[in-house]
């Protein structure tokens, strides 16, 4: 309808948006971002599924990204292999889940995943102490860091197992308006 | 792998049995990876596909020609989609300002927003309704125009559709015997609907907001979902990244020692007098507002006398009628720093107290200035003995919209530019400017206050607020974005957003409500002059209309409506009572079930 593309076929873009949030445009737009990043290695036509990915240095340059501290576990959640290289599924799926049209359950699903430093599937002391570290820039001595986490540890297990499990960590996220 | 394969199985069926927008709806929500989420949708296509040709026979033409327009129709919507959010105006402003400075100052320009919805939609219908069937029905203005009516309201505009006095009673028809146009019902209705349709959707919007961020503030585990869920990640600049890391680490270091320190117990004296601060502040900003309101009833008094003393028009006249406007808006600004000086006396136990016993006192202030303005215009203007009291509340109205918001803009010029200046060249120490967000909202509520109540006296008041808004927007985020930095203390957002939408419910709406009840009720309208000239009141309108109605057969269930249900006590109190018995059930099923939520707790740590 109107403008004719030729990067993807119809079906492509109906099945992109039906599995992301955005609309036609908004795709088309993340693509020539995607692109933007490496124009040699992009092609620009995607109807026959090429199989490209891109490093992580390069996802982790872009401006929206650039300055986050949880860029690089970002990066590894949504991933293919865990290691940070995207192709533009998970571009797109990684910039769905991040806009603003996306539900509070979804995001804390991946902020979970973020969180999760190891990947068990728990947010242990560790990975609290680790969330921390990036959330302060390192500026509060590890004696303070390990208290703070002994306290939240506290406060959001549910099922005391000394760890925050999913379920613990959407209880908590229902209860926090600001969650973004 | 997430699903297991019966788990699987039983998506796949759920999903085909939905309809189409909550499949998609569905599949967008779902956890996975985007390849997995194109098997999942193609199976799920695939799927209802075969169930359709096993129910029916081969699909005819005719239903596949139906499915193709079902997906083009889908596509086509999408589109439109599209193009609706280019009419969204402002949208890449708020996303710069989101990145820069945070949701908490973004929270400002979003409610600012809202309030110009309100505003248009007003403007609209009475322009619509009201104003376009004046222009047929228009009598010649022969006043002559010079530049000073754009400030003082009056002169040339008196004779204008900018204020009551100009619409005519008599019903309008264009063609001999052909259908006409009541202007009084048009006149009452337009303006009552506005209000009960702005009365609900306070109403909705405050509720929905007070459940989303109050309820489950009993067991809010502070620190825990201060570190998680404190990450902002609409902020995208390194400055404003870094600053917030700052904070959080401050701002966890503060608890921390808050913690390590023994519960210090104050002594008697002590705690004495703390009280008798605290007593002495409430005490004299309580006493500052009355000594406020008095000087505005006396000046607006003596404006009365020189408007009494006889119609000049010369500009000393003209000029001595905005000294009420200028001096209102010069209490509203200078006494809150008064305020904020007794808040650093006192000493509170949270920064959050802080903050509420500051706003509810400028809010004081503020309402009660405006509830002095309308007893002056209610009590004295409307018994005086001049031409057209509606058309001069009007004119006083304007004058105030007007010059609230010059001091508005005065006051980005004084409290960010030239501060910035201080901060940066003259004394460093001080540093660049803080968005002050209370202030500024209570700023916004005060002037939609006045633009609500001069909505009955001047209908195109709306638009005149409109415009100003427009204006606002864009000085206030050029000056944010050039003067001032990211807030530094944590500000709970969306508990704040809630707070101001119950102030813009509570004083301000229900406050205007009463005002315009008040004057449809029991005031006479003038007799010279505006649509209701010569009836006893605002409400006869209506009332006499529903006496012609009574005549006509067709018509009897809108009196039977009027009768038994509009003015009936019997029917109000019916409706409260149920009101009340359902507020009483709810109440009940929300304690039954936090003693629920209780027992399941300790089952599951056991």
């Amino acid at each position: 309808m109107g403008n004719k593309q030729t990067v993807f076929t119809q079906e492509q873009l109906d099945a992109y948006q039906d599995c992301t949030f955005f609309t036609r445009k908004e795709i088309l737009r993340l693509f020539y971002r995607y692109r933007d990043l490496a124009p040699q290695l992009v092609p620009l036509d995607y109807t026959n599924k090429p199989a490209v990915t891109l490093p992580y240095e390069l996802i982790g340059s872009m401006p929206e990204l650039k300055d986050n501290p949880f860029r690089q576990r970002i990066a590894e959640v949504f991933s293919e292999h865990g290691d940070g290289d995207m192709t533009l599924d998970d571009f797109l799926d990684m910039f769905s889940v991040l806009s603003e049209m996306a539900p509070r359950d979804l995001k804390a699903y991946y902020a979970f995943k973020i969180y999760d430093f190891n990947n068990d599937d728990y947010i242990c002391k560790l990975d609290l102490e680790k969330t921390v570290n990036k959330l302060t820039r390192n500026e509060l001595t590890p004696e303070e860091v390990s208290l703070v986490c002994e306290k939240v540890i506290y406060e959001a297990d549910v099922d005391n197992d000394g760890k925050l499990s999913l379920e613990d960590f959407q209880h908590m996220i229902v209860r926090a308006p600001d969650f973004l | 792998f997430f699903f297991s394969f019966d788990a699987e199985k039983y998506l796949l069926v759920s999903l085909a049995s939905m309809s189409a927008n909550e499949r998609i709806k569905a599949i967008q929500k779902l956890p996975e990876t985007m390849a997995k989420k194109r098997e999942i949708r193609n199976k799920v296509l695939n799927e209802i596909a075969k169930n359709s040709r096993r129910h029916g026979a081969q699909p005819s033409c005719c239903t596949q020609c139906l499915q193709g327009a079902a997906v083009s129709f889908r596509r086509f919507g999408n589109t439109l989609s599209e193009y609706f959010q280019l009419l969204w105006i402002w949208q890449k402003a708020l996303k710069v300002i989101g990145a820069e400075f945070g949701t908490s100052v973004l929270s400002y320009f979003v409610f600012l927003k809202w309030l110009l919805n309100f505003n248009i939609f007003s403007f609209l219908i009475n322009f619509g309704f009201i104003t376009i069937p004046q222009f047929l029905a228009a009598e010649p203005n022969n006043l002559s125009f010079t530049g000073l009516e754009l400030f003082t309201g009056a002169g040339y505009f008196q004779e204008t559709v900018l204020y009551y006095g100009f619409y005519t009673n008599a019903t309008i028809s264009k063609i001999e015997n052909g259908p006409s146009y009541n202007m009084q019902l048009a006149y009452i209705f337009t303006v009552g609907i506005y209000f009960v349709i702005c009365f609900l959707i306070l109403l909705v919007s405050m509720v929905k907001s007070f459940c989303r961020n109050f309820l489950g503030l009993q067991t809010y585990s502070w620190n825990a979902s201060k570190l998680l869920c404190i990450w902002d990640y609409n902020i995208t600049s390194e400055k404003a990244v870094k600053l917030k890391q700052k904070n959080l680490s401050t701002q966890i270091k503060e608890d921390l020692t808050e913690v390590n320190k023994e519960v210090i117990n104050f002594s008697v004296m002590e705690r004495l007098l703390r009280i008798a601060i605290h007593l002495f502040a409430w005490v004299a900003s309580l006493g500052t507002a009355v000594a406020a309101c008095t000087g505005v009833y006396f000046l607006s008094i003596n404006n009365l006398e020189l408007f009494t003393k006889g119609h000049r028009n010369d500009l000393e006249s003209q000029a001595a009628m905005l000294v009420l406007p200028v001096i209102a808006s010069l209490l509203n600004t200078l006494i809150p720093f008064f305020f904020s000086w007794l808040g650093h006396l006192e000493k509170f136990q949270t920064p959050g107290q802080h903050i509420y016993v500051s706003i509810t006192r400028n809010v004081i202030l503020k309402m009660s200035i405006v509830g002095i303005l309308c007893y002056y215009w209610l009590n004295i203007r409307a018994t005086s003995e001049s031409q057209c009291w509606e058309t001069l509340v009007g004119q006083d109205i304007y004058r105030l919209v007007l010059v609230d918001f010059i001091f508005c803009l005065l006051g980005s010029f004084f409290g960010e530019f030239l501060r910035r200046i201080i901060g940066t060249i003259v004394c460093v120490r001080l540093g660049l400017p803080e968005f002050d967000i209370g202030r500024n909202v209570l700023d916004l509520i005060y002037a939609q206050t006045l633009t609500w109540i001069g909505i009955l006296f001047s209908p195109l008041l709306p638009g005149i607020q409109m415009i100003a808004f427009f204006i606002v927007f864009f000085v206030k985020k050029v000056s944010l974005l050039r003067n001032c930095q990211p807030p530094r203390k944590g500000w709970k957002t969306a508990q704040m957003t809630t707070s101001f939408m119950l102030l813009l419910f509570c004083p301000s709406l229900l406050g205007v409500l009463s005002v315009i009840g008040v004057t449809v009720w029991r005031l006479k309208p003038s007799e010279g002059c505006g649509p209701f000239r010569g009836l006893s009141s605002m409400y006869a309108a209506v009332s006499e209309w529903v006496q012609i109605l009574e005549n006509y057969t067709a018509s009897e269930w809108v009196v039977w409506i009027y009768h038994n249900l509009i003015t009936s006590q019997l029917f109000f109190l019916i409706l409260s009572s149920i009101v009340l018995i359902v507020i009483y059930l709810y109440w009940q099923i929300i304690q039954g079930r936090k003693t629920m939520t209780k027992l399941l707790h300790k089952q599951i740590s056991n």
